[in-house]
């Protein structure tokens, strides 16, 4: 698929093209783009498209594979994988500023798009649609960004109402890197459990929605106060599943946090309790699979939420296959037992 | 396929449903027959993290005569829909159309608002909302409120209701006397969407047509009314060939999809064929 945009902007071409080559403002143009790093002429980040129920998540990165300071024109090329499935999408974007005099630069932006996968041939094949209007979203953001002539973010995703909500490290998140121990911590880094650490809102943890509220209406307000508790205390709370505790253990782990152990006079009983739940789990499957994976000790590297633990799942139907096989053995143990008893009978006959 | 992992709770009245969907905010998603939502959990193209059933709330359910309209609870399935006898007798077009929904399986647990609430501008009953005037009543954690069908269509698959609310009936006018209804649906396997549908309603009066309404389906990414055709329709002669000509106009607006089952061109000739044929029948022609 191919789109074409085009837009002037009141800004002298020398300084839009300052802006148009630095990837990390213009990668957040993007909406529902999150930066994960920036490291020279590479972004990795990941992009959320959000249609309805449907939810998709791409994970990639972007680079410019054409500079042209002559012609002001340069191409970017981002590709990515879906997060949870196995499709992809690829797209240049070929942008070129135009001098149009009196500080006024005309930018044309072209943008070829591949998807592949099942979001390709969903719904009737409107995913395109929905990516052209991406597309469209992301030249005006660009717009924006370039006519202000690179002026921090959060001013291009005010304008845009919807905006991208990214959080852009490096360049453009310098004004925030002052601001000490609440400031966005760099890529990659997980920055020890300092003391401010637990002063912090829970908001900042960036929870779901739903986590967020149940946590606030069990007076759980600062990340000290969530990882004082237990994670039997989370599960007694209502509202909040299994799905949503990993989450938050995840978001305690990015701050080098956990929850709370359980106090040391029921740590014996309470790990008892763990093992009965995981072989009830093991034994039962289904349901209570989730509970056992909690009591899982926790991994270096958060689970991946997609990984099918197939015998929770689908262990009733594996061994229900298996019925056939017990019955024919219990039969042939029979049958041997019957034979033997017989031979023995008869050895005593012949004997006496 | 089996669905990424999420939380489910069936609340056993409608505040507990709000209550629950208003805590989830955007990554909860209220499921009743399941029949759109399930095969988007299988195929892994939708992950809420919780999922609020809204099965258990037999107050949703069924009929409500009110007079000049008649409320029809979200849960209503589209097979209590095609044999309602009154809606029926006041609403026909909405019977005629949930008729065909899919295959009979789909129809016993589909339901009325999950189609609506969806928002699938290949689904049927949207567009039929559209042409009966219908309007949506949800309720959320700020209480009830009306939305009419024209406000509620947003975009695919998106619709006017907030993160936190659950559209809970649809409330709409009865058909009076004079009134004639059709919908045409365009598809090359019995239980498949439409390429495109038409639903009309018309109202006669002295072999002509006083006035129209017609909604179509798969002609965009929202269900549209076909506005021209119904202003072309308003006062033409109740005649096949006026009806023709009135329904040249149905395509008029819209931004039909090209994909396999058909271009654009062909949606947009498909829609004033069965635009005319809808208003024949409608107007009793």
């Amino acid at each position: 698929m191919e789109l074409e945009h085009s837009f002037t902007i009141p800004v002298p071409p020398e300084r839009a093209w300052q802006v148009l080559l630095d990837v990390g403002q213009v990668a957040p143009c993007m909406p529902g783009a999150t930066v994960d790093s920036v490291e020279g002429d590479v972004v990795k980040g990941r992009i959320k498209v959000k249609v309805g129920p449907v939810a998709l998540t791409y994970s990639g990165s972007a680079r410019f594979t054409e500079r042209d300071e002559q012609a002001l024109r340069v191409t970017l090329e981002a590709s990515g994988k879906e997060t949870r499935g196995s499709g992809t999408a690829s797209a240049t974007v070929r942008s070129s500023l135009q001098d149009e005099g009196g500080g006024q630069t005309r930018v044309t932006v072209h943008t070829t798009m591949h998807v592949t996968g099942r979001p390709a041939q969903f719904g009737r094949g409107v995913i395109a649609d929905v990516g052209g209007r991406i597309i469209e979203k992301f030249a005006t953001n660009l717009a924006a960004q370039l006519a202000g002539g690179g002026q921090p973010q959060a001013g291009v995703a005010a304008a845009n109402g919807t905006g991208p909500g990214a959080a852009v490290p490096g360049p453009a998140a310098g004004a925030a890197e002052g601001s000490g121990a609440a400031g966005p911590a760099g890529p990659g880094a997980v920055p020890p459990p300092g003391d401010g650490v637990l002063e912090l809102p829970v908001e900042d943890l960036q929870l779901p929605v739903r986590a967020f509220n149940s946590l606030r209406r069990e007076g759980i307000h600062t990340v000290g106060d969530l990882s004082a508790r237990t994670e039997a205390d989370l599960r007694a709370i209502s509202n909040l599943g299994p799905q949503s505790i990993k989450e938050i253990k995840r978001k305690l782990a990015e701050r080098g946090l956990d929850l709370a152990s359980p106090p040391p006079g029921s740590g014996p009983a309470a790990e008892s309790a763990a093992a009965a739940a995981a072989s009830r789990a093991a034994t039962a499957g289904g349901a209570s699979g989730a509970a056992a994976e909690l009591a899982a000790p926790p991994m270096g590297r958060p689970p991946d939420e997609d990984a099918i633990d197939l015998l929770s799942v689908a262990g009733f139907p594996v061994l229900k296959r298996a019925l056939p096989l017990a019955g024919l053995l219990a039969v042939l143990v029979l049958l041997v037992l019957r034979m033997r008893r017989r031979m023995r009978r008869r050895r005593a006959a012949s004997a006496s | 396929m089996i669905p990424a992992k999420f939380d489910y709770t069936r609340p056993g009245s409608l505040d507990e449903a709000v209550r629950a969907l208003a805590d989830g905010g955007e990554d909860a998603k209220v499921i009743a027959g399941g029949q759109s939502l399930l095969p988007l959990l299988r195929l892994r193209l939708a992950f809420p993290d919780l999922l609020v059933d809204v099965g258990g709330l037999d107050g949703l359910r069924g009929v409500r005569d009110e007079g000049d309209t008649l409320l029809i609870g979200a849960l209503t399935t589209h097979d209590e829909v095609v044999h309602d006898p009154v809606i029926r007798e006041h609403c026909g077009l909405l019977a005629e159309a949930a008729g065909t929904v899919a295959d009979p399986a789909v129809r016993h647990r589909g339901t009325l608002g999950g189609s609506l609430a969806h928002a699938d501008p290949a689904g049927d009953m949207p567009a039929v909302a559209l042409a009966l005037n219908a309007t949506m009543i949800a309720r959320g954690p700020g209480g009830e409120r009306a939305i009419g069908a024209g406000e509620f269509f947003l975009d695919y698959l998106t619709t006017a209701l907030a993160p936190g609310e659950i559209l809970t009936g649809v409330r709409v006018p009865k058909l009076g006397p004079g009134w004639g209804y059709r919908y045409e649906k365009f598809h090359l396997t019995a239980q498949a969407w439409a390429i495109v549908g038409v639903a009309a309603v018309a109202r006669r009066s002295d072999g002509h047509v006083a006035e129209a309404r017609i909604g179509l389906t798969n002609m965009g990414l929202v269900p549209v009314r076909a506005r021209g055709a119904e202003e072309a329709a308003a006062g033409a002669e109740a005649t096949i060939e006026a009806l023709r000509t009135a329904a040249g106009r149905a395509d008029e607006g819209t931004q039909p999809p090209s994909d396999l089952h058909g271009a654009a061109d062909y949606r947009r000739h498909l829609a004033r064929v069965l635009t005319a044929r809808a208003l024949a029948v409608a107007s009793g022609v």
